[in-house]
Parts: C-alpha cells; structure tokens; sequence
C-alpha cells in the first residue's frame, strides 16, 4: 500500500513549479490527474527543447505516475466533466496566473460549491492577494526577489542557484500545505483554499539570512562556497580541482590539521580557535592550500574521511548520478515510456518503511487515460462518443 | 479567540538539532502541532550560535525553534530515557537528525520506541540516509551541495565553485522530512501503524536536481554552471543597468518581440542568431552583450516599470533587506513580529503557506532551557518530589 492511496487530486498545472508538487503527492501514490486541452497538451510537451522521440522531457520528468485526461475547458461540456471530478477529489491544485481559473469557472469558489470538502491549492508567483498578485512569477525572478542572489556567487557576480529552487519549493510547500489541510479535514469535515507562491517559498529559504539581517542590521554578502561563521568550511583547491570540507569547530579543525599533515596549524595564533579562524580567513585557506595544492582530490579526502572530517568530492551531474551512494538509495530509476522508450528519472528522496513511494510510472501521453476517467465518472460510452466528436475531450 | 490549527492536537518529539531537524519541527508548530523540543540539560549547541540577540539568545536559534515547547533531558542517564519513553507514549511522531548509531546507543531508536508505542513516525534526517556506502558519515549542507551536483551547476561560469547562498540541501532535507511526516500520518489512518521516515541532505540535493538530471540523461551533455543565464530559455537572466542588475524572463515566442520591442532592438527580433529561443540560448553572451548596450543606459526602476507594463516578467535583485521591505512580502505577512522575554520585539518569517481556514500561527518564540520541564513532567503524571528527584540526579 502506499501512503496516499485513495486520495484523489486533479492536477491543472504546467511547467514546473505545482506540476513538481503534484508529482511528489502522486509518488507517494495519490491518484493525480493531470488536466490537458486537447490536441495540444499542456504548454510543456511542446516547449521543451529536450526531448526523446520528440516527447518533452520536462514534461516527462515532472509528471510521472500521474493519469491524464484532455478536456476543453472553454467549453460548457468540459468545464462539466472537470466540476464531476472534482466532486470525487479531495484537491484541485492550479498555477495558473490568479483569474484565470476563476475565468473558466474553476476558481476556489465555483468549485467548493461543488464540493465543500476540496482542498483547493493555488501556487502562483507572488500569491493570489498583495500588490504583485496579477504578475507572472519565473524562478529566477523570485530568487533575485527574494534575496537569495544576492547571498549566491561571489561579490560582484550575482548567481542565482544553479537549481530553480524557488519553483521546486513552491510545489513541496503546496504539497505541505496540501496534506496540512486534508489533516483540518478530518476533524472538521471541511475543504479550504491553500495559497502559496514561488516568492514565499524563495524567502522562507532565507531563515538563516533574514535572521543576520534582523540581529546584526547588515544585510548578509555572497561568499563564494564559505560559511558565515566558521572556519574552514569551503571548497579549497587540490591539483586537480575542487572539493569541500566543513571543519566547523576546534575538533575538526585539530582532525583536518592530522590529514593534511600539518599539525603546525595547530600552533599558530592566528587559527586559534574559530574567532581567530575567522578573522584570518584568507590566511588560513592560503595556507592550507598551498599544502593541498601538491595532491589530489582523492588523496585528501581519502585522508579526511579517515580522521573523520566532513568532506566530500565537488561532483558534476554525471558523477553525482553515478555516486554509489545515490544507487544504492534508489534515487536513480528506469521507466519505461510508452512513446520514448526507455528513460531515467530521479527515485523518491524520502523513505518510509511502511507505505514506501515508488516511481512506477512514466508521464501519460496526451489524453491517455481520458476514457477511463470519463467512464468512473458514469459517462456512458455513448456520451464519450458525442464529446469525442465535438472536440471537447 | 485564534483560529484552528490544522496540525491542532498532534504531538511531535523535537529532538534536533541546528537546520534541517529544527525547520522540518517548526513547520509542524507553525501548523499547530504541540512541538516539544528535547534538549540536554546544556541546551541545544545553537543557543551558542552567533548572532546573539541578547546575551544567551541566539538569533539562529529562536528563528529555527518558535512555536515549540521544551524539556531538558539528560539522555545518558536512565531516568532521563524513561521520561522520554513515557513521553513517546504520549506523541504522534519524533524527530531526530543524529549521526546514525547515536540513537540505537543511546537507547532511543526506532525499533525500541516503536515497541512503546506502534503508532509512532519516527523521523530520521541525515546526511546521507540511514542505509547505504555513506550511511555513517556526518552530513553538512555544503558537502551536501557539492555530492549531489548543485555546486557544479551554480556560480559564473569562469569563477571557482560556489554554493547557493541560502543552505538549500538542509532546508530541503526539511521539507521533505515533513512531507514524509504527514504521508506517513495519513498511512497510519489505514493502517493503524507508524512508520520510519528517513530523509538526507544528499537525497535532497538530488531531488531538488531534477531539471538538470534530466537534461543530463537526455542530451548527455552535463549542466554547467551559467551565472545568473538559464541553459534552455534565453533572454533569462540578471542585466546590467547604469546602477546595478534586474531579472528578467523574456524567453518565449510571445515575450521575446515585445522585449526587443521595448528595448529598441526590433532588428534582433528576426536576426538568425535569435530567432528563436535555441538560436538565443546557443547565442546568449552575444545577445546579452548587445542587450546590455542598451539597458547600461537607464537605472533598474526605468527597466522594471517598462517590463512590468508591457507584461514582461521582471524584478528587481534585492538584498535581504531590501526582499524583507518589500511591500507585497510585507502584505503577505513574510514579516513578523513577537515579544521575547529579556530581548523584546523579535522579528521572524512568515510561514510561506497560507490556509484559509486554519491558518499558520506565530503563537510563541523558541522555548528557554528547560521551559516546560514542570508542565510537561506534569502532564506525564509526575509529582513534585518525583521532578525534584530527577532534577537532583542530573537527569533534566
């Protein structure tokens, strides 16, 4: 059994950010279904510019183990099919620009008149009330909103994380938000509306800086890949590239001096205790460097690993994917696609002992399980037939 | 009279420490849950964190550990772990983020408390997971950050590794350490049963991976690190102005005319080398040059309001003070306030979820050292001389 067995969500999503929320809810087996127009699909499947057999695969990755259904929402007939469904979920989730549901008679409103009991989950850009509500959102923008370019990179080249983490957060905390609510429900019977955004989510990421801003009133600097309050925790520089280390207290940093082979650090004032550590900063990862500069990076962790110091190699996506460690979890899996054949995706992160999530199903293909949605909602096959023909699934 | 909590009457075990533990725990206590935080009679070792807000209040600590109630337990004494058991009696789930070994030694592992108590979720976040090659090593965000590829995808593309500036892989390790809390909730209605939830920085790192991994496995061709430019989507990026940098989205078929529009390059618009967004993106540094000839010429606000008129996604790159001033976080309560005692008005953030019938709630600040001992040795049925007794022996 998995853990979410019987609860049924309709996805009307696209792109990243809600379509990555649902996928997990659904990884943990929900039955998610995911709403498309017809012929064309939802955006992604023809955006991508990354594809297999000229299937997206954006749209592959973001959307396995979901059932699709294609459904004119500009039409009566459709807008129908979508209110009877929603009649048998327990969540609609939408990021759609707020208006736009509310538009085609599928907002918070409409639908909990069909069902009081639905959770109703919105993830937008900025959030479905406040001053920016009507804009569009983009990864990149909430991130540079949000503060977290300005603590990324180094002084002078603003960065943005390298993974578009305001857009996945946004979807774990709508799927939060989501189970926070099912939660209400079962005490109290009732539905309600959850609102989140890819600005929200981006700043909740910033506990840790918000908090230096707030206490010391300077607002927190990129520093390359060092700590703000301890050192040395950084990538530092072997003959052969880069690799990290965290020797965040006097201990570590005793255990680091051991594998390097320089227990005259531990001598010298200058690193001292990690105020002192910190103050000579420069000093310090110079001088380590000039001794980790003359092997490799796997002669030092090796060594590092031995005196039990925090470290670890910098690893392409090649190599992460390749890592023992993330085969032997499982976070590496094939799937079969019925149109692209054989292709990979990422496992589940979280385990659960008892009801485990598996990833055991790829994407649907356009409009793949419509019939068989349209007949657990008591469409005859006559009926699907007229709907068929006038185009509206 | 405050609003239902939609975790009210949910009781989880706290024992973390520093990040990912404590903001997995926090995300309950937001949500209502009775979040009890179980220290060592020392306390946690981020009440020793910098940045102080008093003497003895440490700002990391109370923005990570609000909403919780606490308990001083000395786990190496038996009396203490017996507290602890008769508290496991009580709760829905426990959290713990120790090395993994530490709770088996300590007596306090899954196995022995799901015998106490079968409907237990017990919640372990760690570096790298409770099984595996790596299972017995200490996981930090960094080194995290580094396995999992996302320093490799971060940071310009001729600077040295970089990390993302917030610590993504612990916050994460969080965030889906909660969301196999409340799956495994849901599971025990069925079932009955509690379970284990084993969440990891490095897993998380990966999960959050999922656009680059795919492209990867796709194309063969491994992410490389692009500043603030996207690999698939061009004009995507931070652009120079005569005072500093703005974002903005203007990749698609719609976006891009009105952009070139906007900036008086309508000549790019059908120019070969932009035409359309795999001609942009395999064309981006000489598209952003010529861009930037332009937008050089103007400050941020010019830019931004030209953008946002003409429906282009854009904003401005704010520092964390600048994000926290901003009047639409302000209007969506991301900014707030609480009193705390010895320290006054405390400022924290908001919970990014907002329900509307059972809202998030800021009901307190992080628990002084052993705050609750009484109440909840209390509410375990001890009486005063048992408390005195434990006190005397070292165990609270």
């Amino acid at each position: 059994m998995k853990a979410l067995e019987g609860i049924r969500i309709i996805d009307f999503t696209q792109a990243m950010a809600a379509p990555f929320g649902t996928m997990n809810l659904a990884d943990m087996g929900a039955d998610v279904i995911k709403i498309e127009p017809p012929r064309t699909g939802e955006p992604t499947r023809e955006l991508s510019s990354v594809a297999r057999n000229g299937h997206s695969a954006t749209f592959m990755t973001m959307n396995r183990c979901k059932r699709g259904l294609t459904v004119d929402l500009k039409r009566p007939e459709g807008v129908e099919i979508v209110k009877r469904l929603a009649k048998t979920a327990d969540a609609f989730v939408q990021n759609y620009r707020p208006g736009v549901a509310e538009r085609l008679g599928l907002g918070y409103d409409a639908l909990r008149t069909v069902n009081p009991r639905l959770i109703y989950c919105s993830v937008s850009g900025f959030g479905m009330t406040g001053p920016y509500a009507q804009r569009g959102g983009y990864d990149l923008i909430a991130q540079g909103m949000s503060g977290i370019i300005s603590v990324t990179g180094e002084e002078g080249a603003p960065a943005k994380s390298g993974v578009p983490l305001s857009d996945l957060c946004a979807g774990l905390f709508a799927a939060y938000g989501i189970l926070c609510a099912l939660e209400y429900r079962e005490r109290t019977g009732e539905g309600q509306l959850v609102d989140t955004s890819l600005l929200e989510a981006a700043m909740a990421l910033t506990v840790w800086e918000a908090t230096e801003y707030w206490v010391t009133g300077e607002a927190p600097k990129p520093l390359g890949s060092a700590h703000r309050l301890t050192a040395p925790y950084q990538a530092l520089r072997a003959s052969d590239g880069y690799f990290t280390v965290g020797a965040n207290n006097d201990k570590l940093f005793e255990a680091l001096c051991r594998a390097i082979g320089r227990p005259d650090f531990l001598e010298d004032p200058r690193f001292a205790g990690r105020g002192a550590r910190m103050e000579n900063r420069g000093a310090l990862i110079e001088a380590i460097e000039n001794t980790t500069l003359g092997e490799t990076r796997s002669h030092w962790l090796a060594h590092l690993d031995q005196e039990g110091v925090p470290s670890g190699p910098i690893n392409s996506y090649a190599e992460a994917l390749a890592d023992p460690q993330a085969l032997a979890r499982q976070m590496v899996v094939d799937l079969v696609h019925p149109g692209a054949g054989r292709i990979k995706a990422l496992g589940v992160p979280v385990k659960l002992s008892g009801t485990p999530g598996a990833v055991d199903r790829p994407a649907p293909l356009l409009g793949q399980h419509t019939a068989e949605i349209l007949t657990e909602l008591g469409y005859t096959g006559a009926e699907q037939r007229e709907l068929e023909e006038k185009g509206v699934v | 009279m405050s609003t239902p909590g939609a975790l009210d009457g949910l009781r989880v075990i706290d024992m973390t420490q520093v990040m990912a533990g404590p903001f997995c725990c926090m995300l309950l206590g937001d949500m209502g849950a009775d979040v009890i935080k179980v220290e060592p009679p020392g306390g946690e070792t981020t009440r020793q964190m910098e940045f102080e807000l008093a003497p003895g209040v440490s700002g990391p600590f109370l923005a990570v550990n609000r909403n919780k109630r606490g308990i001083t337990l000395d786990l190496k004494r038996p009396e203490a772990v017996a507290v602890l058991k008769r508290l496991v009696e009580t709760a829905d789930a426990l959290v713990e983020n120790y090395r993994p070994g530490v709770a088996r030694r300590l007596g306090i592992d899954y196995d022995t408390l799901r015998s106490i108590n079968p409907r237990l979720i017990y919640c372990s976040i760690s570096g790298f997971g409770q099984t595996g090659p790596y299972a017995s090593r200490g996981g930090y965000d960094l080194i995290a950050q580094g396995m999992s590829g996302i320093m490799s995808a971060t940071g310009s593309p001729d600077g040295p590794p970089v990390k993302v500036g917030v610590p993504i892989t612990d916050l994460g390790a969080g965030l889906f350490g909660v969301f196999g809390i409340l799956c495994a909730l849901r599971a025990r209605r069925v079932t009955g049963r509690g379970q284990l939830v084993d969440a990891s920085l490095f897993e998380a790192g990966l999960a959050l991976s999922a656009w680059e991994a795919t492209e990867y496995w796709y194309t063969g061709q491994i992410p490389k690190r692009l500043g603030t430019a996207h690999r698939l989507n061009a004009p995507y990026q931070a652009l120079r102005t005569n005072d500093g940098h703005f974002t903005v989205g203007a990749a698609n078929s719609r976006l891009w005319p009105r952009f070139c529009q906007l900036l008086g390059l309508e000549r790019l618009t059908d120019d070969p080398r932009f035409k359309t967004v795999g001609d942009r993106v395999r064309n981006q540094r000489e598209l952003e040059r010529l861009i930037e000839e332009v937008t050089v010429k103007h400050p941020c606000a010019y830019w931004l309001e030209r953008c946002l008129s003409a429906g282009i996604p854009a904003g401005p790159i704010y520092s964390i003070s600048e994000a926290l001033a901003d009047p639409h976080a302000q209007a969506r309560d991301m900014v707030q306030e609480y009193d705390y005692p010895g320290v006054g008005r405390v400022k924290a953030l908001g919970n990014p979820v907002k329900l509307s019938r059972s809202p998030a709630r800021l009901d307190k600040g992080a628990p002084r050292l052993g705050e609750d001992n009484e109440t909840l040795l209390g509410e375990l049925g001890l009486r005063a001389g048992e408390i005195d007794a434990l006190r005397a022996r070292g165990a609270i």
